[in-house]
């Protein structure tokens, strides 16, 4: 059956990284979708497995890791058991690209900006030199740069200008999925609001289905339709940005403190209040509910049992024990 | 930006070559004026015996007086110790080392520019070709290593590197001829070509012939190391996140690792490349001596045998100046493959 | 640095570094070395070979370029082995006031070739006569030498069989020998591959090897009561000698080699020290002090590094002439370059740490942050750096050396190497002579490289693969 609405259909992903150590359970069964034309905000804590799980729908994630079990369904087809060569041919960056974090480092140092961009679009698109430059200048100044920019080497550009050309590569094929992982941490105030705002109107033009992650719940309130909370490589909380951030009761305990970390403009705070203790250690995880060893809430059952994505209320799925009644 | 940057570093260079010279001029300078006073008493025995037989010897006295004023005055000898050395220095700036005592070309001249001038281009020709056979094997395999970092292969080869680095290169010629030319007698034990030397095509030949022995020593110590460090700098560079980045945009591996990785890495395997070459132009008076190999190494060796001061001399000028010329030529080279230097900062 | 805080520092390093398996190794190696020099007198037969190297009457007794013993276990013919032997039956006669000593050496022969020489030695005082003559397997006794020895007080005294025994020895030989036709003269003939021979015709031209028992005889005269002879023993100087032979200089190559074990450990740790101390040091101050004094800094470094090293030391040496502590001076104060770009940029990172703007808020003075909190954490990568210029010192000053502008009161192996490219080695094959210096030089390069790059792979993790 076609699944039309959803671009994106993930189902119970495993990805575990084979260290020297032991095993990492970085992503631990996690399934969700994305609509067409939607934005689904991904938080969590550094290390929770938000950028290994993007990683992991574009199969590429580095060594040690590998993906050990689920499906990822792009554009209704399961991407998991092509070939590395399919999947850079037909999977990456046509239907799948990624704005990628702190713009710094993910530009070869060594190429002009037209080379980099050439390069990809000649990789995927059969068409001559002309128009692919005709491409790149058509899509550099959608996102506000102007053409002699292709001249230059990365190193002369400051990070908004950076982090524009790189949303305009992920963007000039077109592809059905975007992901923006943390696109605007490494840069100031200023430029992060005009990046944001860059990315909502060409959201809105272009139609973009977009997977955003970023670990500041302001940014993801602006930008997002959905929320999707991880915590320790599991996910917590579904919902959309209303629900979330609506009713207190319907929280996930951990969704509850990340809300309580950031201080209000308009609130009086006595005291930021913060998560106690720190993340876990994901080779040898809590037992039952992973969040229980700082949970405030926490009952005998989380300590045993690990709970299930609970739906509250329709659209909105937590998975806490609080929420479970008979 | 870049023209700022090479007329910068070309300036330090020639200023750096003038102060060495400078000091060696003076460090040197009484051997060098010890034989230079011998050479003026030599000359003038040799204008005395042209003499006119007729002369009474308080004229033959007084002659060799006059010349030996004269001569001191040309070679600025009556000046003091300051001017001396300044015009020694001007001299070697102006590639007039004087001549040798006892050394001569193999056309028979005793200057000392022209003996040294002789036997550069053999230097060239030997290490040119074994540090160009050693980048390309070193590439071939350091890629290799760094794309199986950590296997077996990048093990035991890492192991071979470390092997190597203390041996002299000139005790494994010594080996090398020893098994080569005397027990299975496939090669000649040295020389630049055989006595006498064939004409037209064949002397190629047999100048590869004699070039097989030394060039086999230096890629056998050489390419080790060069594997060890271009599997090193591609490593470091092929975890950089634009090599990532390039891969996620669907680039094929070949062009990520060929194109993206080794470009960046160029500049430094370059620099890597260059500087073998130039410690070649340093260290390898022995190297030479033991194959016999006429190049400026070899010159020494037998300038030392010899004593002959103002070959040493001479020899040891050239060389600091190819030394610090190439050490410019690795920062312009280096600031053209790297654009950050060629194009320079934010604009 | 407080001590507790360097011994935990190094314990941690300990720890890695002994994940290191080749570094481990290296250490092993460099153990073994230091444990070579400290048991010297004790693995080598000639233990002065240091100080009396250039000393002929050291090496006497020894054969000239013999290869090492141990060649006779790969070739059919066997040739006698150098040994020295001290045992012997003692018997005194005294008739009237004279006496008469007589001393019985046994000497088992199983060679196919026979020593080259054997020689007398004793203590006298007085003047003693010695008598020498040998007793071989088929019964023939040879009167050999008769040494009257000249008045003195005490005196070593040496008497070579081979080199006086000559007329004897040939007489002994021409009874047998067929000597029509062929006039062989006296001196193309060995003595003692006469007397170690079959005693039949070839005895001259080609001898078949006599194997058994000999007895070597010492008869000595004493003619007054004064006259003493003691300490009597024969060396055998074979065809074969020592673990590595002898060079053309009678000299035992084992003995030297091990000799100059301690001299290259000098060498490499004393200028990779020196010089690594004074690059560290240096590239942290020009980081520290910025500026002009920056500026001013790198100019100097630039001037030294535009030196072309080893030239530069070899027409120092040959016009200068310096010992070896001028030598490790020379050397330092070149070497010292070689860290000074990557300590400067470190330095410059560390300086844009926040922790050193805390240090100079509290008003700390520069020589306490720069020796404080700059260096230690630059000594892992001294130590690693210390460790790979050890290799190159070695190499240079045995480049010097074999230039023959070294050292010559000390035995280095770059010295043994002179002598063995002056004295023919290469071309006369004696590859016992050329191999083990530079082998040496090669294996304590490799244990230092060993060790360097265990060090610079733990200072490195960004370059590990798992």
């Amino acid at each position: 059956m076609v699944d039309t609405d959803n671009v994106l259909k993930v189902e119970n992903l495993k990805i575990n990284f084979f260290t020297r150590k032991g095993v990492v359970y970085a992503v631990d069964d996690i399934s969700f979708t994305l609509k067409k034309g939607e934005t689904l905000g991904l938080v969590g804590e550094s290390g929770c497995g938000k950028t290994t799980t993007v990683l992991g729908l574009m199969k590429m994630v580095p060594t040690p890791g590998e993906i050990t079990g689920g499906r990822i369904f792009i554009d209704g087809k399961d991407v998991i058991p092509l070939s590395e060569n399919k999947m850079r041919q037909k999977v990456r960056w046509e239907k799948i690209s990624m704005v990628f974090q702190g713009a710094m480092n993910c530009l070869t140092p060594v190429y002009t900006i037209e080379k980099q961009m050439m390069e990809t679009i000649q990789e995927h698109k059969n068409i001559d030199r002309l128009q692919a430059k005709k491409c790149i200048i058509n899509y550099l100044n959608l996102v506000g740069l102007p053409e002699d920019i292709i001249r230059r080497y990365p190193h002369e550009l400051s990070g908004g200008m950076k982090q524009r050309i790189v949303i305009a590569t992920a963007l000039f094929l077109e592809p059905k999925i975007v992901v923006c992982d943390e696109p605007t941490t490494a840069l100031d105030v200023v430029v992060q609001a005009q990046i944001i705002n860059l990315i909502k109107r060409l959201k809105k033009k272009l139609g973009l289905s977009v997977i955003f992650i970023t670990h500041d719940l302001a940014t993801e309130a602006e930008i997002a339709d959905r929320l999707l909370v991880m915590y320790a490589g599991k996910l917590v909380e579904i919902g959309t940005n209303e629900q979330i951030y609506g009713k207190q009761e319907l929280r996930h305990p951990y969704t509850e403190k990340l809300l309580k970390a950031s201080p209000r403009l308009h609130e009086k705070v006595e005291e930021l209040s913060f998560i106690p203790g720190t993340p876990p250690d994901l080779v040898d995880p809590p037992s039952g509910c992973r969040f229980h060893p700082r949970c405030l809430e926490a009952m005998e059952r989380c300590k045993k049992d690990e709970p299930p994505l609970i739906e509250v209320e329709p659209e909105h799925r937590i998975a806490c024990w609080r929420n479970y009644h008979e | 930006m870049y023209w700022k940057y090479c007329i910068k570093r070309i300036i330090y260079g020639f200023a750096i070559f003038i102060i060495l010279i400078f000091i060696f001029s003076a460090l040197f300078n009484t051997t060098m004026e010890s034989t230079l006073r011998s050479q003026i008493e030599e000359e003038i025995r040799g204008e005395t015996m042209r003499l006119d037989t007729r002369m009474t010897p308080e004229e033959v006295t007084n002659y060799i007086a006059e010349r030996r004023k004269f001569k001191r005055r040309l070679y600025h000898l009556d000046k003091p110790i300051l001017s001396r050395i300044v015009w020694r220095a001007i001299n070697v700036l102006s590639l007039d080392f004087g001549k040798a005592t006892i050394m001569r070309s193999s056309s028979g001249e005793a200057d000392v520019w022209i003996i040294i001038a002789e036997c550069l281009p053999r230097t060239v020709l030997l290490f040119t070709t074994a540090i160009f056979i050693n980048i390309v094997l070193g590439l071939w395999l350091g890629l290799r290593k760094a794309q199986k970092a950590g296997g077996l292969m990048d093990k035991a080869t890492s192991i071979g590197t470390m092997i190597v680095y203390g041996m002299p290169s000139w005790w494994l010629g010594m080996l090398v001829i020893m098994f080569f030319a005397y027990t299975i007698k496939i090669f000649p034990s040295g020389g630049l070509h055989s006595i006498p030397p064939p004409t037209g095509f064949a002397y190629y030949i047999d100048l590869l012939h004699h070039m097989t022995l030394p060039v086999l020593t230096l890629v056998l110590i050489g390419f080790w190391g060069s594997a060890f460090l271009i599997r090193n700098i591609m490593l470091g560079v092929l975890q950089e996140d634009y090599i990532m980045a390039a891969r996620t945009r669907g680039i094929p591996e070949r062009k990520v690792l060929y194109g993206h990785a080794m470009r960046t890495a160029a500049p430094p395997i370059v620099t890597m490349a260059l500087l073998s070459l130039l410690a070649s132009v340093g260290g390898n008076i022995i190297f030479e001596g033991i194959f016999s190999w006429p190049g400026l190494g070899n010159l020494y060796w037998i300038a030392i045998e010899q004593n002959d001061i103002p070959v040493l001399m001479g020899n040891l000028f050239i060389t600091t100046a190819l030394y610090i010329g190439g050490l410019v030529i690795l920062d312009l080279i280096y600031g053209f493959l790297d654009p950050r230097i060629k194009v320079g900062g934010k604009q | 640095m407080k001590w507790i805080d360097f011994k935990a520092g190094f314990r941690d390093f300990w720890n890695e570094f002994k994940r290191v398996k080749f570094g481990l190794f290296g250490l092993i190696l460099l153990f073994i070395f230091i444990l070579a020099i400290l048991i010297n007198p004790y693995i080598v037969p000639f233990p002065e070979a240091s100080s009396r190297w250039r000393d002929i009457t050291y090496w006497e007794d020894n054969p000239v370029s013999a290869p090492p013993v141990w060649v006779n276990w790969f070739s059919s013919t066997k040739r006698a082995t150098s040994l020295i032997i001290e045992e012997h039956a003692f018997s005194e006669e005294k008739i009237e006031k004279i006496k008469l000593s007589r001393a019985v050496f046994e000497y088992e022969y199983s060679y196919d070739l026979p020593p080259l020489d054997i020689i007398f030695h004793g203590y006298t005082i007085g003047s003693p006569v010695i008598m020498l003559s040998i007793e071989r397997p088929d019964g023939h006794i040879i009167e050999l030498v008769r040494r009257p020895i000249s008045k003195s007080d005490g005196k070593e005294v040496r008497v070579s069989i081979g080199k006086d025994s000559r007329i004897e020895s040939y007489n002994f030989g021409a009874k047998f020998e067929n000597l029509e036709g062929n006039r062989i003269e006296r001196e193309m003939v060995k003595p003692t591959s006469i007397l170690f021979s079959e005693a039949k015709e070839g005895i001259l031209v080609h001898p078949a090897p006599l194997k058994g028992t000999y007895k070597i005889i010492a008869e000595i005269i004493l003619p007054s009561e004064n006259d003493v002879v003691e300490d009597i023993y024969f060396t055998f100087s074979g065809g074969v000698s020592g673990w590595l032979g002898t060079d053309s200089s009678k000299r035992d190559i084992w003995s030297g080699v091990v000799a100059g074990v301690k001299w290259a450990l000098l060498i490499g740790l004393l200028t990779a020290l020196t010089a690594v101390s004074i690059g560290v040091t240096y590239g942290v101050m020009s980081a520290y002090l910025g500026g002009w004094k920056d500026s001013l800094m790198q100019r100097v470094f630039e001037l030294f590094l535009g030196v072309p090293l080893l030239p530069v030391l070899i027409v120092m040496s040959a016009i200068f002439k310096p010992n070896i502590w001028i030598m490790i001076l020379m050397m330092s104060s070149f070497f010292w370059v070689g860290p000074v770009k990557t300590v400067r940029s470190m330095g410059l990172q560390i300086k844009e740490e926040t922790y050193i703007e805390a240090a100079h808020a509290f008003g700390a003075s520069s020589s306490r942050i720069i020796f404080k909190h700059m260096i230690p954490i630059l000594i892992p990568y001294s130590f690693a750096s210390m460790a790979l210029y050890v290799p190159r010192a070695i190499v240079y000053e045995a480049s010097i050396s074999l230039l023959g502008l070294g050292d010559s009161t000390i035995v280095t192996w770059g010295q043994i190497l002179h002598d063995a490219l002056t004295g023919g080695a290469v071309l006369n094959g004696l590859w016992w002579w050329v191999i083990p210096p530079g082998l040496f030089i090669a294996l304590m390069g490799m244990t230092f490289a060993f060790i360097g790059f265990a060090m610079d792979k733990i200072l490195h993790p960004k370059l590990r693969t798992r």
